[in-house]
């Protein structure tokens, strides 16, 4: 079965180590620019689906803002889950953690997936992307 | 979490953070991938990749003194050395690891 390219943006829009998210047939992706090398991932970070396009791009690995989860673009596999934040050596009042105790109970149990990837090609200064 | 595409992470921001210091890899691969391999592990288990062969103190202060890539932490000791305590940074113009003298801490006039 041949694949159906959908223009996505132009060439000129996104800087290497800059990212773009469009809505492609319904569907949010991330355009990335890996130095020249356009790619596309879906736009929701496997773990809990921040939007990719707010993190930071650098080489081939995409950071998520959220919690610092870690995307290869090329391939879309998780290379990291979240980051545990350091609350220092403060005590925190007793309320502030306790919910910050039962939310790390419930953030153990959440995996980081991969995030899909999509096929992309760039002609008559656009890139264009294939929904997987 | 696959360690093989962890490990191919940690060597890309590694590598740009130590070449910037004039260190490079190991040319000893097996050592690195070894190396690369307990500090995956030791991510996983403590959020940050500490060096492998330093005892973890549960004293922040001095834990993030032995985060990968500590050398700007025990730089003089290093450049003494020409290569980190494990050995998986070396200096840029080092080609033979093994022939690295170890030298310890407490010869080192260090502050």
């Amino acid at each position: 079965m041949s694949e159906t390219f959908v223009q996505a943006i132009r060439i000129g829009e996104v800087a290497p180590g800059g990212m773009k998210a469009v809505e492609l047939n319904g569907r949010e992706i991330v355009i990335c620019n890996c130095g020249g090398s356009f790619h596309a991932v879906d736009r929701r970070c496997g773990h809990m689906n921040a939007p990719l396009e707010m993190g930071t791009l650098d080489g081939f690995i995409l950071t998520c803002p959220m919690h610092c989860a870690q995307f290869d673009v090329t391939t879309g596999e998780a290379l990291s889950g979240p980051v545990p934040h350091d609350l220092g050596n403060e005590p925190l009042p007793s309320k502030v953690g306790t919910f910050l105790n039962n939310v790390g109970v419930f953030m153990q149990q959440i995996r980081t997936e991969s995030v899909a990837i999509h096929k992309t090609k760039v002609e008559s200064e656009y890139v264009w992307v294939a929904l997987a | 979490m696959n360690a093989g595409s962890r490990k191919k992470a940690l060597r890309y921001f590694f590598g740009k953070v130590v070449e910037a210091m004039g260190f490079k890899f190991t040319p000893d691969g097996d050592l690195a991938e070894f190396l690369l391999e307990q500090e995956v592990k030791l991510e996983a288990k403590h959020g940050v990749p500490f060096c492998p062969c330093r005892p973890i103190r549960r004293d922040r202060m001095r834990d993030m003194q032995i985060v990968c890539p500590c050398i700007p932490f025990h730089r003089k000791h290093f450049d003494a050395m020409k290569r980190c305590w494990c050995g998986l940074f070396v200096h840029r113009d080092v080609t033979d690891p093994d022939s690295l003298p170890q030298v310890p801490e407490k010869e080192m006039d260090l502050e």
